[in-house]
C-alpha cells in the first residue's frame, strides 16, 4: 500500500485467482507441513494437531484467495507464489530431516 | 477510516461478481440449514410409528436381546439399543438390515420387541426420509449430484463466500460506519435493498464467519487429511493417535450427516451417529470418498484391521485400538463373555459422567476383546461435537472407557476447543435459545443473499436505464428470473415436502421426497423464465407462501402430537408467519428499479 503510484484494479482477476489456488493452495499444505513439523505433529485425523492444521489449512487458503486481487498482474501472483512455495517447502523439507 | 478508492471499488467489484455466483446456492444452503434445526422433530412427526408392542423396560432389554440375536445372528456385530422412552418407542432394540445405505433407498431398519407372552416380534423399521433429505440439501447447497462432487462444488462455494465475507467488509465497512441503522425505506428501491443488506451483513457477520470457514473444513476434510498424510508418512499413527484416541470426527462433516441424519428413532440415529467417528476414522485412511460414511461392515473391518495388527498399518486404526492407551489395555475376555447390561452401562456412566444424559448403545462386536459399546447421548451444559450429543466409547465387557475425548465436558482442552468449532457451526450448545437464535440466523442469512441479488439486478437495470436502454439486457434478465424462481422454488420446494409426507408411503422415501421437491423447484424456475416480470415475482412469492402456509395445516392434520412439543409448535409457527410474510410480499411488492 506503501507504493501510491501502483492502481488496484479487478483487471487480470483470472490470473490472480487461478495463481491463489494452484500455487497458493499448494504454499497452504507447504506451511501446514511446516507449522506441523514445528509441532511434532502426527497428521492423523485423530490427533488434536492434525485437526488443528486442517483449520489452519482452510483459513489460510480462504485468506489468500481473499487477498490475491492485490496482486500487481497475473504474472507478479505466479512469481511471487511459487517463490514463496519454494522457500517454505525448502524450509519444510529441511526442517523435516534435521527434527526427526 | 478513510481506504484508497481503487482499493474499495476492487474489492466492490470482486464482492459483487463472488456474491452473484455463490448468492444462490448459499441460499439453499442457508434456507435448509435453517429447517435442520427441526430435524429431530420433524424426522419423528413423518415417520410411520412402528407396529411393534409397547417396548419393554431396560431391565428386561437384556432377555429380548438372547431371543432376538438368537433369532437374528447377523445383529450380532452392530446392534443399538434406545434408552430414553420416546426413542424406546420406535423399536427398543434395532440393527441395520441394509447394509448401511444413506442415500436413494429406503434404510432398512429391523426393529424387535416382545409381546406380552414375552415372544420375539421383528419389524422392518423405514423412517421417513423427509428430514433427511432436507440435510443433504443444506449440505450439498442445493445440487442433486452425487455426494462426491456435490462437496466439491460446495467446497468452491464456501471459498467463494469466505472472499465475499472479506471483500464485503473491505468494501463496505468503512462507508457503512455512517449510514449504520439507517435503513431508507421511504426512499428507492435500490437503497432498500442495500440497507437490508448492510445491516443484515454486518449483525450477523462472526456467525458468517464461522460458516464459511467450517463449510471450507467439512467440504475438503478429507482431501487436507490425505495431504497431511501424505507430509508426515513416518509418524505411526499408533504412537500418538492412540494417546488421543479413536472414534472421534475427524471430518466435522461426518459428524454432521451422522447427527443431523439421525432422527430421534433410536435405532436409525445411533447408526447415523456411529457412523461420524468412523466415518473420521476411515476419512484419514483416504480409502473411503470423504464426508461418506463407510458401510459398517466396511468400517468394522478397519477397525479390526487396525486392532488387530496395531502400529504397522498407518491411519487405519479404529476407535478400539486407538483408544487402548489412556486405560490400561483390558485383559483379553473371551468372545462369548457376556456384554455388560444396559442398566449397567447407564450406572457406570452416571458414576462416571453425572450430568451426561445417555440416549443411545451402540453395541458392536469386534473380537478379541475389543467389544465397544459408544454411548451417544448429551449434556445441556457443555457444547457437542455433533449436531445433538456427543459420545464415548467403553469396552462393553468391561466397561472401562476407550474413547472419552468426544464426551461433553470431559473432554482434553485442546478437543474441547476443536468442539467448539463444529458447535459453532451446528448450534449444538446452550439449548434450546441458541438454536432459534440459529434459525433466525439461518433464515436472515437466506434474506441476506436474496437482497444481495436483488441489489445487483436494481443496480444493473438502473446503469442500463442510464445508459439508454429500453429493455433489460439478456444478463439482468436471466439473473432475475434465476433469483425469484430459485428462491421462491426452494421455499415451496420444502414445504412441500413436508405437507407431501403424510401422502407418501413410509412417510417419504429418499427418492420420493427428492422427486417432490426437485419437481417444485424446477416448475418455479421454468414458471420465473416463462412468465412476464413483474407478474411472474407476485404469482411465485403467493404460490410459495400458500405452500408454506399449508405446512402447519398438514402438522395439525398428521400426527398432531408434534405440536404438543414447543418445538413442534415452534415448526408451525415459523412456518404459518414465513407463509404469512410471503403471500404479503406478493401483494405489496412493487417493480425495482
Amino acid at each position: 500500500m506503501s507504493r501510491t503510484v501502483r492502481k488496484f484494479s479487478s483487471k487480470n482477476w483470472f490470473f490472480k485467482v487461478l495463481a491463489a489456488v494452484l500455487p497458493g493452495a499448494l504454499l497452504v499444505c507447504g506451511l501446514m507441513g511446516l507449522v506441523g513439523v514445528l509441532c511434532h505433529t502426527d497428521g492423523s485425523p485423530r490427533s488434536a494437531s492434525g485437526q488443528y492444521l486442517m483449520w489452519m489449512g482452510a483459513l489460510l487458503w480462504s485468506a489468500l484467495l481473499s487477498v490475491c486481487f492485490l496482486f500487481r498482474s497475473g504474472v507478479q501472483a505466479w512469481g511471487v507464489l511459487i517463490v514463496a512455495n519454494g522457500v517454505v517447502w525448502g524450509l519444510f523439507v529441511l526442517l523435516r530431516s534435521v527434527l526427526s | 477510516m478513510k481506504l484508497r478508492a481503487d482499493f474499495v471499488q476492487l474489492y466492490r467489484d470482486v464482492h459483487s461478481w463472488v456474491g452473484i455466483v455463490a448468492g444462490l446456492f448459499l441460499f439453499v444452503a442457508f434456507y435448509a440449514g435453517a429447517v435442520t434445526m427441526f430435524e429431530e422433530p420433524l424426522q419423528s412427526w413423518a415417520s410411520a410409528p412402528v407396529g411393534l408392542p409397547p417396548p419393554v423396560s431396560l431391565e428386561q432389554t437384556p432377555a429380548l436381546l438372547e431371543k432376538a440375536l438368537a433369532a437374528y445372528p447377523e445383529a450380532r456385530d452392530d446392534y443399538t439399543i434406545a434408552v430414553t422412552p420416546e426413542d424406546a418407542q420406535r423399536g427398543r432394540l434395532t440393527w441395520d438390515g441394509s447394509g448401511g445405505q444413506v442415500h436413494h433407498a429406503p434404510t432398512q431398519v429391523m426393529a424387535a420387541g416382545l409381546d406380552a407372552q414375552g415372544n420375539l416380534v421383528v419389524v422392518p423399521k423405514t423412517p421417513s426420509e423427509a428430514a433427511h433429505f432436507v440435510d443433504v440439501l443444506h449440505q450439498q447447497v442445493g445440487l442433486p449430484l452425487p455426494h462426491t462432487p456435490a462437496m466439491l462444488v460446495m467446497g468452491v462455494v464456501a471459498l467463494l463466500y469466505a472472499v465475499a465475507l472479506v471483500s464485503g467488509v473491505i468494501a463496505y465497512l468503512p462507508a457503512l460506519v455512517k449510514t449504520l441503522f439507517a435503513v431508507r425505506l421511504g426512499q428507492s428501491v435500490r437503497k432498500r435493498w442495500l440497507d437490508m443488506h448492510n445491516l443484515l451483513g454486518l449483525f450477523s457477520l462472526p456467525f458468517h464467519l464461522v460458516m464459511a470457514i467450517s463449510s471450507v473444513v467439512f467440504a475438503f476434510h478429507g482431501q487436507i487429511f490425505a495431504v497431511e498424510h501424505m507430509l508426515f508418512p513416518g509418524s505411526a499413527a499408533g504412537q500418538h493417535g492412540g494417546m488421543h484416541g479413536g472414534g472421534h470426527g475427524g471430518g466435522g462433516h461426518a459428524g454432521g450427516r451422522g447427527g443431523h441424519g439421525g432422527g430421534p428413532d433410536g435405532g436409525r440415529r445411533a447408526q447415523g451417529e456411529a457412523q461420524a467417528p468412523q466415518s473420521a476414522v476411515s476419512s484419514g485412511s483416504a480409502d473411503h470418498v470423504p464426508g461418506v460414511p463407510p458401510q459398517p461392515h466396511d468400517t468394522q473391518a478397519d477397525v479390526q484391521h487396525g486392532g488387530a495388527s496395531g502400529e504397522g498399518v498407518p491411519l487405519v486404526t479404529g476407535a478400539a485400538s486407538a483408544s487402548a492407551a489412556p486405560v490400561p489395555s483390558p485383559v483379553p475376555v473371551p468372545v462369548s463373555a457376556p456384554v455388560l447390561a444396559p442398566t449397567e452401562i447407564l450406572t457406570i456412566m452416571a458414576q462416571r459422567a453425572p450430568g451426561f444424559v445417555p440416549e443411545v448403545l451402540n453395541y458392536m462386536q469386534l473380537g478379541h476383546g475389543k467389544d465397544v459399546v459408544r454411548v451417544f447421548g448429551h449434556d445441556a451444559r457443555y457444547p457437542t461435537r455433533g449436531p445433538t450429543g456427543g459420545f464415548v466409547v467403553l469396552n462393553s465387557h468391561t466397561g472401562a472407557v476407550q474413547s472419552g475425548e468426544y464426551l461433553p465436558g470431559h473432554q482434553p482442552a485442546k478437543f474441547a476447543i476443536l468442539t467448539t468449532f463444529f458447535a459453532l457451526h451446528f448450534g449444538s450448545f446452550g439449548g434450546t435459545p441458541v438454536r432459534w437464535g440459529y434459525v433466525v440466523l439461518g433464515l436472515g442469512g437466506a434474506f441476506l443473499f436474496y437482497t444481495g441479488n436483488q441489489l445487483w439486478i436494481v443496480s444493473r437495470r438502473r446503469r442500463e436505464r442510464e445508459s439508454g436502454l429500453v429493455v433489460e439486457t439478456r444478463g439482468t434478465k436471466l439473473l432475475a428470473a434465476l433469483t425469484s424462481g430459485c428462491t421462491t422454488g426452494c421455499v415451496a420446494g420444502i414445504s412441500a415436502v413436508f405437507c407431501a409426507v403424510a401422502l407418501l408411503p413410509y412417510g417419504g422415501t429418499y427418492g420420493a421426497v427428492s422427486t417432490v421437491y426437485y419437481s417444485v423447484f424446477c416448475v418455479f424456475v421454468v414458471a420465473a423464465f416463462c412468465l412476464p416480470g413483474q407478474r411472474s415475482i407476485r404469482l411465485l412469492l403467493a404460490a410459495a407462501g400458500a405452500v408454506t402456509a399449508c405446512v402447519p395445516l398438514m402438522l395439525c392434520l398428521h400426527g398432531a402430537h408434534l405440536l404438543r412439543t414447543p418445538e413442534g409448535l415452534g415448526v408451525a409457527l415459523m412456518a404459518g408467519l414465513l407463509g404469512v410474510f410471503l403471500l404479503a410480499s406478493a401483494a405489496k411488492h412493487t417493480r425495482e428499479i
